[in-house]
């Protein structure tokens, strides 16, 4: 559906897209998650047809869109700021793009009455933006784009200036309306949950570049790169020596059981919740650090000169920092592959 | 003295005294004093005499027709070429930051001074004159001409660098992911211009408006110096009464022009309010 084809972006002499190349399937709801400055933005400017690429191509449902202006192209866009029209009602702001492409007027009618109803703004049409709450009204900038049915849907971090309750209803909503439409979306944030939690594929990027991709889970369990590791969730960076599909910790310890054979010394991505600890009175392992998160407790263990977080059950005895404690790893572990270029910005 | 403090009526009037009551005594003041004067003999008795002259003189009729003229004329050539000038300034180009500072200058430039310069410059055997001459050409009146062309030319070319600082805040104002959203929509950039930018910019391009259509419509010395003489407004004719010592008949007129002024105020509020937004999108209410 969308052809991504090695796009790259120079200001001068400063490259701030590095050659992207992307493929995503119709009806797929894929995340652009990264840091800021990562180039994220520029791709769905690029996208949009509002910055042109220096080089590279964009095929959109078979069609070569990237020498087209954005009313050319078959995007719509559900934006940060909602970027409503504040002098339309919401039925005239749902009906803009409409009128803008000639629409016949009773296909206009029936096409908002649904993203209307869909949006649950059936209510709400008369009002004018500036009558409705912050979740109201991304839902209206988001009728608007679902009335144009168009062959990509494009999401600029839409949940990022509402509260963080309110944020996590509408991200629900959205996954939802997602299945209803069945839309080919593309989704730009820096909140790693909200990727995780709507995405069928996540695609990392940092320093201009796309650092890696997969689902959510892969990348989350199975990260290539310490990077992505670092910004999908908590984790920690462990230096091991692999031997097959064994791997000896900084630590004394039974050795870690790998995914895939390897030699040498490596690096580990260690989610926090698969280090288990025990009390132990003589390990050397000691906590330094608790703190209570609800449903989890995270603690700070320094080990062989390493300080490891670890999360626990919010159900289980709390323990204090000083109390001395062994580690057991959980399961296979996956290592790293090293990459500067990706690792450097 | 404590209880009277804490009157909330009291505490209102004291915190809108420095604003409102500015206004009421150096705006209210005059303004009531003139109205005053307008409506009495030189002996102090009431009487509608210096309005009844400023209707039934024909001198007095043409000069209102000829101030609401000199008024709307030039705001309706200021406005045609600010709007244009108002995003060609936004536009990156060679040389914006010196075309920026230029053309604000004749904001600089007093009017009087405005004039003296067209008169030199444009009029029949002034400067372009002599220089068509060379090339067997000559210059069109348009110096004390009848339609009153200098004075538009001149009072606009007064009040485009005005207009245009003020529509070119109003445009930047507007927030770009709107323009941005209105082309992802399908919008052209036409559109977008006349189905977003303007409705919105339009608090500022009416206030521009008001503003040069005021200053316009009470302004002496241009027309006195660059208008025909058989047309006069009634800012150089009240001029022409104060030297002579018809301050009453001077006073009517004052007010009369106040009143003109309103009038059009309203008219153009009555119409933008009708016409907004919705009329430009093609929307209806």
């Amino acid at each position: 559906m969308l052809d991504i084809q090695n796009i790259t972006k120079d200001y001068g002499p400063s490259r701030a897209l590095h050659p992207v190349s992307v493929s995503v399937d119709k009806g797929e709801f894929i995340t652009i998650l990264g840091p800021s400055g990562c180039g994220k933005s520029t791709l769905l400017r690029i996208l949009m047809g509002i910055s042109r690429p220096s080089s590279g191509e964009i095929h959109l449902a078979g069609k070569r869109i990237d020498p087209l202006p954005p009313e050319a192209r078959d995007i719509a866009m559900v934006f940060q700021s909602y970027a409503l029209f504040p002098h339309m009602s919401v039925e005239k702001n749902l009906g803009f793009g409409l009128r803008m492409k000639r629409v016949d007027k009773a296909e206009q009618k029936r096409r908002i009455a649904h993203a209307l109803e869909i949006c649950n703004l059936t209510a709400l049409s008369a009002r004018m933006p500036r009558q409705l709450s912050g979740g109201q009204q991304q839902r209206v900038a988001l009728a608007r784009a679902i009335v144009m049915q168009p062959s990509l849907m494009l999401f600029d971090e839409p949940l990022s200036n509402l509260d963080a309750k309110l944020r996590d209803s509408l991200r629900a909503e959205l996954v939802d309306l997602h299945r209803k439409v069945g839309a080919t979306s593309l989704y730009v944030t820096h909140d790693q949950a909200e990727a995780m939690a709507m995405s069928d594929r996540i695609l990392v990027m940092n320093g201009g570049r796309v650092v890696e991709s997969g689902s959510p889970v892969d990348l989350y369990r199975r990260p290539k790169h310490a990077f992505t590791a670092g910004f999908l969730g908590l984790t920690n960076l462990v230096p091991v020596r692999a031997h097959g599909l064994q791997a000896a910790l900084p630590w004394d310890g039974d050795p870690v059981l790998l995914t895939e054979e390897r030699n040498g010394i490596a690096r580990m991505a260690l989610r926090p919740e698969a280090i288990r600890l025990e009390k132990a009175h003589h390990s050397p392992a000691e906590v330094t650090s608790t703190t209570f998160l609800g449903s989890n407790v995270l603690h700070l263990v320094k080990v062989a000169g390493m300080e490891l977080k670890v999360t626990r059950s919010g159900t289980e005895p709390i323990l204090e920092p000083g109390a001395r404690v062994a580690i057991a790893i959980d399961g296979l572990q996956h290592l790293l592959v090293e990459s500067d270029s990706v690792e450097a910005a | 003295m404590t209880a009277l403090f804490n009157d909330r009526r009291l505490q209102l009037l004291l915190l809108l005294a420095p604003g409102v009551g500015y206004l009421l005594f150096f705006f209210g003041t005059p303004l009531f004093q003139a109205l005053r004067e307008s409506l009495v003999t030189d002996q102090g008795d009431f009487t509608l005499m210096w309005y009844q002259r400023a209707f039934s003189r024909p001198s007095m009729v043409r000069g209102l027709t000829t101030s609401l003229y000199y008024g709307l004329a030039p705001v309706f050539v200021s406005l045609a070429l600010s709007v244009p000038l108002s995003v060609l300034i936004r536009q990156s180009f060679i040389g914006r930051k010196l075309f920026n500072g230029l053309y604000k200058l004749p904001l600089a430039v007093p009017s009087l001074i405005a004039a003296l310069a067209v008169i030199i410059l444009a009029e029949q055997g002034g400067f372009l004159d002599r220089v068509l001459a060379h090339v067997g050409l000559s210059l069109p009146k348009i110096v004390r001409d009848d339609a009153g062309l200098g004075v538009i030319f001149t009072s606009a070319w007064k009040q485009v660098p005005f207009m245009t600082l003020i529509i070119t805040s109003a445009f930047a104002a507007i927030p770009e992911d709107l323009r941005l959203a209105a082309r992802a929509f399908g919008a052209s950039r036409l559109q977008t211009f006349l189905r977003v930018e303007v409705p919105l910019a339009m608090p500022g391009i009416s206030a521009a408006v008001l503003l040069t259509f005021i200053g316009s419509m009470g302004s002496y010395a241009i027309p006195d110096l660059v208008g025909p003489p058989s047309a006069r407004p009634l800012s150089v004719l009240m001029v022409e009464g104060f030297k002579n010592g018809k301050f009453h008949e001077v006073y009517a007129m004052g007010m009369i022009l106040s009143a003109f002024a309103i009038a059009v105020l309203i008219a153009y509020y009555t119409l933008t309010h009708r016409i907004g937004p919705q009329a430009v999108t093609g929307d209806e209410r």
